[in-house]
C-alpha cells in the first residue's frame, strides 16, 4: 500500500533508505515545520503574483527514491572529486552533507522547502576540490510517476579556481493523475571558481513544479545559470544569485515557453553583497493558447556595495490573444555608486512580420517559428553546451507547430 | 492570351470600410513592363497589397485573374508559391531572424522540386549577390535591422532574384534612394526583368522610368487607372504633374481636391 505524505511515510522513507539517526531526526523535524506552515502569502513580495494558497497536498502518493548519481571517472576521484547520492553521502561524507545540504535553503523557508527536508528522495551532492576543472558536462534525470511525488535535492560545491557544469533534468510522461515535484538547488562557488547550471524542466503535463535555487559566489567567482521551463501543468522557479565576493559575476539565463493552460511563476533575486560585482539577467519567454505566466524579479544593492553592475531583463512574446504574461521588475538599491539596469516587455507576434515573410512563400506556421527561434535567439546563443542549444532549439520549433502529446500514459 | 500573366477586372477593395480602389482594371503579359504612376494615397500600395494577400484588405467587387486562375482566395504565402513577388515600399525588420535562413526557407518553401542544402544554398546566393553587386555581409545580419534605407531596397531586389518569380510587384522600390543608389536598384531590376517576368513598377517619380524603361505607364487616381499610355505618358506627368492630367480628363472636384492635397512635384 502506497503511503501519501504524512510522518509515517517520512520515517517509511528513512527506515528504507537506512538513514543514520539526525537524518531521519532531521526529516521528522522538517514535517513538524511543514505541518505548522501555512502556505506562502501573497501578501509578501515572493509569492506576491501567485497565490498557491489552495495547494492541496493531500493526494500525493510518497517518494520513491532513485539513484542516479553521474559516474566519477577514476581519474577524477583521485583527485578528490566527489559526486554521491544522498544515501551513499550520509554514509560515506557525512561532514559534507552536514556542512552543504540545507545551508543556503533551510527547510524553514516556507511549506515547500519544509516538505522537501522531510521527504528528500532524490539528493545530489556534487563537490569539486579547487583547482580541478572539469570540462565534460554531468548531467542527472529526475522522474515522476502518476499521482506520485519527487523531492530531487542539488547541492554543488566547488572549491577555489575549480570548474564544473551541472545538467539537471526533470522529465517525464504525461500522467493523468497529478504529480508533485519540490526541488532545492544549492551551489557554491569558491574563490575564482566557474559553475554552469542548466535546469531542464520538461515534466509532463500533471505536474506541479516547485523549485528553489540558490547560487552563492565568492571572491572572483563566475556562477552561470540556465532555467528552463516547457513542461509541468504549473511550475514556480525562484532563482537566487548572491554575490558576497568582491569581483565576483552572475550571469541568470531564463527560457520558457508555456502551452495551453500551462501556468509558469518566475521569481528571480541578484543580489549584490559587497562591492564590485556584476549581474547579467535575461529571462525570456513565449505564450501561447491560453498560457500564463509571471515574472518578477529583484535587484537587491546592499549598503557599502559599491560599483555594483546589475542588469535585468524580462521579454514575453505572446502567440495568442488569451495568453497573458507579467512582468514586475523590482529595485532595492542602498548603495551610490552603482549601475542597474532592468527592462520588461510583453508583446505580440507581429501580423506584420508574420505577413512579410509569407509573402515570401513561408507558410504561417513556419513564419512563426521563425519569428519566436528570432526571439529566442539571444539566450539560446549564450548557452554555452552546443548540443542543449539544438535540442531547446528543436523544443521550440515543437511548440510552435503544437499537437504537442497531451497524451496520458498509462 | 498564352503569354497573359496577371489580368485584373474592375477591382474594387475598401481598407477598413473606405472604398480605397474604385475599379481597377490591367492587364500584365510575360516581358512586359507596367509603371503605375500616381499622387500619394491615390491606390498604389493598396493594389500592391491586395494582390499579395495582405489581411485588412477586403476585395468587395471585381477580380483578379493570375495565369488563368482567380487568385484572391489564397493565402500570401500561396501566391508566392505560385510566382507572385511584391518588393516592399516599407519592407518590414524581423528581429532575430537571418536573412539568409530566412531566405533559404522561403527558397525551399517556394521551389520545393528543388530544395537546397545550407551549403547549396549560400552558394546560389553567393551567384545572386555577385549578379547585383551587393555587399554581401548584408545577408548574415537580421531581416532588415538596421538597414540603410538604400539596403533595404536592395535586399528586396536580393530576395527577387532569389525566389525568381514571374509577376514582380515593385512598390516605390525607388523612393529615398540618392541616385547611385537608385542606379543600383535599377541595374539589379533590369538584369532580372526577363522575358518569362512580368513587372509592376510603382512609382511616385517619373526619375525611375529613365533607368527602368516601361512598356505601358499607368495613371492612377483616386483608385482608378485614369489613363494608360507609352512612355510619353510618364514624360507628359513629368511636364504637367498629376493635376495637368486630371484636368485634361475632367475629374470631379472630389477626386481632383485628392489630387491638388498631395504632392505634385517630380
Ligand atoms: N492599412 C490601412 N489602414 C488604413 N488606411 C489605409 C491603409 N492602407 C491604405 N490606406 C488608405 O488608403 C489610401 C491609399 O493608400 P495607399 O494605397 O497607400 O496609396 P499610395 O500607395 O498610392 O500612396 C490612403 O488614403 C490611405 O490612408
Ligand atoms: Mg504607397
Amino acid at each position: 500500500m502506497t503511503q501519501t505524505l504524512t510522518s509515517d511515510a517520512v520515517e517509511t522513507l528513512s527506515a528504507d533508505l537506512g538513514e543514520p539517526g539526525w537524518l531521519a531526526e532531521r526529516r521528522l523535524q522538517a514535517f513538524d515545520l511543514f505541518e505548522k506552515l501555512e502556505l506562502p502569502d501573497p501578501k509578501g513580495e515572493e509569492w506576491r503574483y501567485t497565490d498557491v494558497r489552495r495547494f492541496d497536498f493531500s493526494g500525493f502518493d510518497a517518494p520513491v527514491p532513485t539513484q542516479s548519481a553521474p559516474e566519477v571517472t577514476a581519474d577524477l576521484a583521485d583527485k578528490g572529486v566527489i559526486i554521491a547520492d544522498y544515501q551513499t553521502a550520509a554514509n560515506d561524507h557525512p561532514d559534507l552533507l552536514k556542512e552543504h545540504f540545507f545551508t543556503d535553503v533551510p527547510t524553514d523557508e516556507h511549506k515547500f522547502t519544509a516538505l522537501h527536508g522531510a521527504f528528500l528522495s532524490d539528493g545530489i551532492i556534487v563537490y569539486v576540490p579547487g583547482g580541478i576543472e572539469i570540462a565534460v558536462p554531468y548531467e542527472v534525470f529526475r522522474d515522476l510517476a502518476g499521482g506520485g511525488s519527487t523531492f530531487p535535492h542539488t547541492t554543488i560545491v566547488v572549491g577555489d579556481n575549480a570548474k564544473v557544469t551541472f545538467v539537471d533534468r526533470f522529465r517525464s510522461e504525461s500522467h493523468e493523475r497529478p504529480s508533485l515535484c519540490a526541488s532545492v538547488v544549492e551551489v557554491t562557488a569558491g574563490r575564482g571558481a566557474t559553475v554552469n547550471y542548466i535546469s531542464l524542466q520538461e515534466w509532463g503535463r500533471n505536474v506541479h513544479h516547485f523549485q528553489t535555487q540558490r547560487f552563492t559566489g565568492h571572491r572572483d567567482s563566475t556562477v552561470r545559470s540556465l532555467a528552463v521551463q516547457l513542461g509541468s501543468k504549473f511550475a514556480r522557479a525562484q532563482v537566487e544569485s548572491v554575490l558576497t565576493g568582491e569581483g565576483s559575476f552572475s550571469e541568470m539565463l531564463g527560457l520558457y515557453f508555456a502551452d495551453s493552460d500551462q501556468h509558469f511563476a518566475q521569481r528571480t533575486l541578484q543580489s549584490h553583497a559587497v562591492p564590485n560585482t556584476t549581474s547579467d539577467l535575461l529571462y525570456k519567454g513565449a505564450l501561447k493558447e491560453v498560457s500564463r505566466s509571471e515574472y518578477s524579479g529583484l535587484i537587491k544593492v546592499a549598503k557599502g556595495a559599491q560599483g555594483t553592475d546589475a542588469y535585468q531583463a524580462n521579454r514575453n512574446i505572446v502567440l495568442s490573444e488569451k495568453a497573458v504574461a507579467r512582468s514586475i521588475p523590482q529595485l532595492e538599491i542602498e548603495a551610490n555608486e552603482v549601475r542597474c539596469t532592468h527592462g520588461a516587455t510583453v508583446s505580440p507576434v507581429e501580423e506584420e512580420h508574420i505577413f512579410y515573410l509569407m509573402s515570401r512563400g513561408i507558410d504561417r506556421v513556419t513564419a512563426q517559428k521563425l519569428v519566436v527561434f528570432g526571439f529566442f535567439g539571444d539566450v539560446l546563443d549564450r548557452i554555452r553546451v552546443p548540443e542543449l542549444r539544438e535540442e531547446l532549439a528543436r523544443a521550440i520549433a515543437k511548440k510552435v507547430e503544437g499537437g504537442q502529446s497531451l497524451e496520458v500514459a498509462s | 492570351m498564352a503569354d497573359q500573366l496577371l489580368h485584373i477586372e474592375d477591382l474594387h477593395v475598401t481598407v477598413e470600410g473606405r472604398e480605397i480602389l474604385k475599379g481597377v482594371d490591367l492587364t500584365v503579359d510575360k516581358g512586359q513592363i507596367h509603371a503605375i504612376m500616381g499622387p500619394n494615397g491615390s491606390g498604389k500600395s493598396t493594389l500592391a497589397y491586395v494582390l499579395t494577400g495582405r489581411p485588412g484588405y477586403e476585395v468587395t467587387g471585381g477580380k483578379v485573374i493570375y495565369r488563368g486562375t482567380d487568385i484572391l482566395r489564397l493565402a500570401p504565402d500561396e501566391r508566392a508559391k505560385e510566382g507572385i513577388f511584391l518588393a516592399f515600399q516599407y519592407p518590414t525588420e524581423v528581429p532575430g531572424v537571418s536573412v539568409v535562413n530566412f531566405l533559404r526557407t522561403a527558397y525551399n518553401a517556394v521551389h520545393p522540386e528543388n530544395q537546397k542544402s545550407a551549403m547549396q544554398f549560400r552558394m546560389y546566393l553567393q551567384e545572386k549577390i555577385d549578379l547585383l553587386e551587393i555587399p554581401s555581409e548584408l545577408v548574415d545580419r537580421y531581416v532588415n535591422q538596421g538597414f540603410s534605407g538604400g539596403e533595404k531596397k536592395r535586399n528586396e531586389i536580393l530576395q527577387m532574384a532569389v525566389l525568381q518569380p514571374e509577376l514582380a510587384i515593385m512598390d516605390e522600390t525607388d523612393s529615398g534612394l540618392d541616385i547611385d543608389a537608385l542606379k543600383h536598384v535599377s541595374a539589379g531590376v533590369n538584369k532580372l526583368a526577363t522575358d518569362e517576368v512580368g513587372i509592376v513598377l510603382i512609382t511616385h517619380y517619373q526619375r525611375l522610368l529613365n533607368y527602368i524603361r516601361p512598356t505601358e505607364v499607368h495613371v492612377l487616381i483616386a483608385g482608378k487607372v485614369a489613363k494608360s499610355g507609352g512612355f510619353e505618358l510618364a514624360e507628359q506627368l513629368e511636364a504637367e504633374g498629376y493635376a495637368g492630367i486630371a484636368k485634361e480628363l475632367g475629374l470631379s472636384e472630389e477626386e481632383l481636391a485628392e489630387v491638388e492635397g498631395s504632392e505634385v512635384s517630380v
